[in-house]
């Protein structure tokens, strides 16, 4: 038989009972849309994970204060990292030239008789080179090739310096919509502000900003905020010290295991850690390198995936079992037909190739079905997980071939029982 | 055996037995058969006589257990599987009590079925001309579109004679052709029949019906696997 014939024969035998092969489908159609839906998490979680640590350079260390959970709250495990602790590493610490320290909060900020809440960034000096470094934002209206300056990302003023950091001067730069709310569109630069208690001049602003990835464009705003150097924001916000956040820059790369083990020996003496019976620490503070996210992450998608596989081989079982079952009974059904045509010529392969395509008809349709049902449901999934699921293009023909696999495979027994029927019999059949 | 007649089937001491749980039942004895072209041939018989077993075995749907069958002139024993496939949907027309058209498709969709289980050589145009033909051949030309449901008895027989037409085969094989129509029309499909058999197509009917029988050219009874020339003895003429 033509592969026309044989298409029409097999659609015939679907349309028959449509409501059968819909129901039939709908084990391929779950399995097939979870896949896309689970597929399209792990990739959203992927990216947005690529985008947090995109700024981890590979030389950097991130070191934190360790929380605990406490009386229904987080509280400092053990001593907080301090500002003393990042002032002195670069000296302490043979591997590390530099750190940055940095220190979020939220606050009020005034000017005459305008006060706006912001967050309140406590940074040192190259903050602003950080975030230029990073790669996330860019200043608006600009094309993402191009290569920036610090100077671009200011619209006036300057950013504070070194000096000024370790001084604790009150000094800010606003960000471009703080600026607009606080000043309406008149020059900052040079005028005093109020950040809650204490007074500051303003001494730069920065540039409209915008996020480079633009489906992060809607839930991240780059233009809200104040800048000030990390001394002055402890002084001005906190009454007892706070724990800071420290990226220490590791001058040989290819030591950073060696580098970790400094930062933490520097760390346990200045905390007094000591070992513990079986000489263990119980260190408070944890140390974060690109290599530990990316064998975090690498970790979490495996997991991520094994989970997926067996949900996925789970429905497209109990799928394919469906499919098999009804062509069972087709096979049952249409005895007599078979008889018909095997009397009329038909060999046993073209039995065997109807029945299956039949089978493989009713599991591709369900596929399709799936794919929709999946990419429809991708906005729910990516609510119920902040936002993060990205339809993962290759998961749309790995689920059509995923679900002609599922159809062969579990059609090809009704189809050979089919073939195999004795004519005679079958002739007979009522 | 006149020379000028060419067979198109030829038996020699064809036996079918089957095994049924511990017994042994031997539905042919030993059948000696010649059909030759443009016969017409009603095979009688009670039930459970052999005569649908010899028909299927004439119809290449079963195997005999030993003896030589040979269908225009080819022995057919030794083909295979869809060797005889191919032989049925070429050279052998059926027709069957219960019509066996395939529902959901058109009468010339079930015409043109053996058609289209010839491997690539008629496109669906050719198929569907071809077994235009045939259904004109029946007179129903006009009742092409329509599926069996629509159709009366007598006009689904007519159908699945026009399946057996459209291939040109070398015989067709009708069983009990009638058996599930009223007089009348049963009248109308033997009149067809005989129609066919006077444009010297060859036909082999299975029937238990003797006024049936009557109209063919020549009958064989089969008894207990066994098979005489002409009418049954045991019904009163």
């Amino acid at each position: 038989m033509s592969l026309r014939d044989l298409l029409r024969t097999a659609w015939r035998g679907v349309s028959t009972n449509t409501l059968r092969a819909v129901l039939t489908m709908l084990g391929i159609i779950i399995g097939v849309a979870s896949v896309i839906a689970m597929l399209a998490l792990g990739n959203g979680a992927r990216a947005a994970v690529d985008a947090r640590f995109r700024s981890l350079g590979s030389n950097q260390v991130q070191i934190g204060g360790t929380m605990t959970f406490d009386d229904g709250e987080f509280t400092q495990a053990g001593e907080i990292l301090s500002y003393e602790d990042g002032l002195l590493m670069p000296d302490g610490v043979e591997l590390v030239g530099s750190v940055d320290m940095s220190l979020g909060g939220s606050g009020k900020a005034r000017f005459g008789r305008v006060t706006v809440d912001t967050p309140i960034s406590g940074v040192t000096a190259n903050a602003l080179e950080r975030v230029l470094s990073s790669g996330e934002v860019q200043p608006v209206n600009r094309s993402e090739d191009e290569a920036f300056t610090v100077d671009d990302f200011l619209a006036g003023g300057r950013f504070f310096s070194s000096s000024e950091v370790l001084d604790g001067a009150s000094v800010c730069v606003l960000s471009w919509e703080t600026a607009n709310d606080l000043f309406g569109g008149d020059d900052p630069v040079g005028q005093t502000i109020w950040v809650n208690r204490g007074r500051c001049e303003v001494i730069g602003v920065i540039a409209e900003l915008e996020m480079v990835n633009e489906s992060q464009r809607y839930y991240a705003n780059p233009n809200l905020g104040v800048y000030m150097p990390i001394s002055t924001v402890i002084d001005l916000l906190y009454e007892d010290e706070p724990s800071v956040f420290i990226t220490a820059y590791v001058t040989d790369e290819s030591r950073m295991d060696e580098a970790k083990a400094q930062i933490r020996e520097f760390l346990r003496e200045r905390h007094s850690i000591e070992p513990d019976a079986d000489g263990e620490y119980a260190d408070d503070f944890n140390l974060t390198t690109r290599s530990d996210v990316l064998g975090q992450q690498q970790e979490a998608a495996n997991t991520f995936s094994v989970l997926l596989a067996a949900m996925a081989i789970v429905s497209l079982v109990v799928g394919g079992i469906g499919i098999m079952n009804v062509m069972l009974v087709s096979v049952t059904e249409r005895t007599r037909e078979v008889g018909v045509r095997m009397a009329v010529g038909a060999r046993s392969v073209d039995i065997v190739l109807q029945f299956l395509l039949e089978a493989v008809l009713i599991s591709i349709g369900g596929g399709a079905l799936g794919v929709v049902v999946g990419i429809l449901s991708i906005p729910l999934a990516a609510s119920l997980n902040q936002g993060m699921a990205l339809l993962e293009p290759g998961s749309i023909p790995l689920a059509l071939f995923v679900s002609v696999i599922v159809g062969v495979l579990f059609g090809i027994y009704p189809a050979v029982r089919a073939a195999r029927l004795d004519p005679i019999e079958a002739l007979r059949y009522e | 055996m006149s020379d000028e007649k060419k067979v198109v089937i030829q038996t020699d001491d064809l036996t079918r037995v089957y095994q049924i749980g511990g017994t042994t039942l031997h539905a042919l004895r030993g059948v000696n058969l010649a059909v030759y072209e443009g016969d017409f041939l009603a095979l009688m018989g009670a039930s459970g006589s052999g005569k649908s077993t010899l028909l299927s075995l004439l119809g290449l749907l079963d195997r005999a257990t030993s003896g030589k069958y040979f269908l225009e002139g080819v022995d057919v024993s030794s083909l295979t599987r869809n060797q005889l496939a191919d032989i049925r949907g070429r050279r052998i027309g059926f027709v069957f009590q219960n019509f066996n058209l395939l529902p959901r498709f058109s009468a010339w969709e079930n015409v043109a079925l053996p058609l289209a289980y010839r491997r690539g050589e008629l496109d669906v145009d050719t198929q569907r001309k071809l077994a235009m033909n045939s259904l004109s051949r029946v007179g129903l030309d006009l009742r092409a579109g329509h599926q069996p449901m629509e159709l009366s008895g007598g006009e689904r027989q007519r159908v699945a004679i026009a399946r057996a037409l459209v291939s040109h085969p070398a015989v067709i094989l009708a069983d009990e052709p009638t058996g599930n129509l009223d007089s009348a029309t049963g009248r109308e499909i033997m009149n067809l029949l005989k129609e066919l058999h006077a444009e010297g197509k060859t036909i082999i009917m299975v029937t238990h019906d003797l006024s049936i029988a009557r109209h063919a050219s020549r009958i064989c009874t089969m008894r207990d696997g066994i098979l005489t020339e002409g009418e049954p003895t045991y019904v009163a003429s």
